[in-house]
């Protein structure tokens, strides 16, 4: 069963290795940069920066290529919405379409801005491991408890949310694959049928999902684990020097961006 | 994925006839994100109709993966299934296909009807049986797994026991009435109780004609079930044929992971001809007493 849930992509590259904090503050730095100024030299900067990221990662190009599939849609949306619909005088007119080179430049760098977005934003889910990634959002969102937002719960409850994804998609694929063998199928008829075909895996499923839940408190519980007691972590996180480069570099990218 | 024939009318006699099945050069890759992992390594196997073969093999050796794909379940990356001589595609391919029985491992997690005698019948109306046949198929497999019809059909198939529950499972897949049957880790997590009543259900109904493919670590219980064994082990078919000791058979389970059947064991350290071990508890116990 082939999902982009879990898009972590191990490797040993110094990106890898970067304090998740400092990732999540530089990829948030980038993206606010890019929306703070809007021009193609800001564009190519930021670009150049998310393609050294891409080439330091050691993260394949294709793989890149399968994140973006998603999102395809929305990029070509973009394009031809801004392509028709920007004011500009048109160089060329098909009935009631106008194209504008000024239509066809918005269009082309909302496209690209977008790109650079979302190539950013995997590079940040695709070299940090999802439950690195909670642990910086709770440490980021320290300063919520003040305001008594349980952080720490939250956090916690999207770690074991995310560990058990891989767990219930392997469970959905066995069910599927024994219904089957008893002649149940998943692809005929309408969507009523369709929906009733899986009652025979839904309802195991959430029996197998309850049971867990259960079992998993109860461990817990023997465990001492106590909601909102202050926790320590196993690998706590540390920022080096390589953290505080990288948040240099990106400090400079961004200026870069806003000077030129 | 294979569509479920439908029969022409209601299926007759006790059971339909065994299949061979057979493979070829069978080799399977498992997606692992960025990885491909690979699970079986030309694979060359061939199960006579009504015959009973013990899979042995540890953990991760490629049973379930095996099982799965000579089932249609999953589709080979390389080589292929031969039903009856039949490859994929042709003429009477689908119908041998669904003549396969498998139970799954832990087959108790995929009860989900509301009586036992709705999930038994799941099969058979996936089938399109007429409904006095499906209730036929219905009691008669309640019957083999020994959960008659007048006391069990009507009972919720999660007040059942343990034990009960993966016999119910096992009604299941033999309503639809199976030529031959796959069985993946059948005795798993069972109590000893548990274990023996389905050793017996087995034993019945392989002494029906039904063949059987066990997949298993119990080495004590696949020999006393089954004829011949094949050990698989990382994917690759390391030995097949009858079961065999004293010229190395015991190294060659135990080089795998695997040990010697209880008997077998008994027979080496009394001093006895290895390969002349009774594959039963109460026959070697008779050919022991003074």
């Amino acid at each position: 069963m082939r999902m982009a849930v879990a898009q972590y992509y191990p490797r040993p590259s110094p990106i890898h290795r970067l304090d998740p904090r400092c990732k999540v503050v530089a990829v948030t730095a980038i993206v606010v940069g890019l929306f703070l100024r809007s021009s193609f030299a800001a564009l190519a900067v930021y670009g150049v920066a998310a393609a050294a990221g891409l080439l330091v990662s050691g993260v394949p190009l294709g793989w890149i290529a399968r994140g973006l599939r998603p999102v395809l849609w929305l990029l070509v949306l973009t394009f031809v919405v801004q392509l028709l619909f920007a004011p500009g005088s048109a160089f060329a007119t098909l009935g009631p379409l106008h194209l504008s080179t000024h239509g066809l430049a918005v269009a082309g760098y909302l496209s690209l801005r977008l790109i650079v977005l979302i190539v950013v934003s995997l590079l940040l889910t695709l070299t940090t491991p999802p439950i690195a990634l909670t642990d910086a959002l709770a440490w980021l969102g320290r300063p919520l408890r003040r305001l008594r937002v349980p952080t720490e719960e939250l956090a916690l409850m999207v770690t074991i949310a995310l560990r058990f994804i891989p767990t219930l998609l392997q469970e959905i694929d066995t069910i599927m694959k024994a219904q089957r063998a008893r002649g149940a199928s998943f692809n005929r008829g309408g969507p009523l049928r369709r929906a009733r075909a899986l009652v025979p895996v839904l309802v195991p499923l959430f029996i197998l999902s309850f049971r867990r839940a259960d079992e998993l408190a109860l461990a817990m519980e023997a465990r001492c684990y106590q909601p909102g007691a202050p926790r320590t972590r196993l690998h706590p996180l540390r920022a080096h020097a390589r953290d505080a480069l990288l948040l240099v570099l990106v400090a400079g990218v961004v200026v870069l961006a806003e000077v030129l | 994925m294979s569509e479920p024939a439908t029969p022409a009318g209601t299926p007759t006699g006790p059971r339909e006839a065994g299949l061979s099945v057979a493979c070829e050069g069978l080799s399977f890759w498992y997606d692992e994100g960025a990885t491909r992992v690979q699970a079986l390594r030309g694979v060359e196997l061939a199960f006579a109709p009504g015959t009973s073969v013990a899979l042995l093999g540890p953990t991760g050796s490629g049973k379930s993966t095996l099982l799965q794909l000579l089932r249609g379940l999953l589709r080979p990356d390389r080589g292929r299934v031969l039903l009856d001589g039949l490859a994929a595609g042709q003429e009477g391919y689908d119908e041998r296909e669904r003549r396969i029985g498998l139970v799954f491992q832990m087959p108790e997690m995929q009860l989900f009807a509301a009586t036992c005698r709705d999930d038994v019948a799941f099969g058979p109306r996936q089938l399109g049986w007429s409904p006095a046949a499906v209730d036929e198929a219905v009691e008669g497999a309640l019957a083999a797994v020994g959960l008659p019809a007048d006391r069990f059909a009507a009972r919720h198939p999660y007040s059942l026991s343990g034990g009960e529950q993966r016999r119910l499972a096992l009604a299941g897949v033999l309503a639809m009435r199976p030529g031959t049957l796959f069985l993946d880790e059948p005795f798993v997590s069972l109590d000893p109780a548990s274990r023996r009543d389905l050793e017996a259900i087995l034993r019945e109904l392989r002494g029906g004609g039904l063949g059987l493919v066990l997949a298993t670590h119990d080495v004590d219980r696949a020999y006393a079930l089954c004829e011949s064994r094949v050990v698989l082990d990382a994917g690759v078919v390391v030995d097949a044929g009858p079961w065999r000791f004293g010229a190395g058979g015991e190294d060659l389970l135990l080089a795998h992971r695997l040990r010697p059947p209880f008997v077998v064991e008994l027979w080496r350290r009394l001093g006895r001809r290895a390969a002349e071990a009774p594959p039963e508890l109460a026959a070697a116990a008779e050919a022991l007493a003074p």
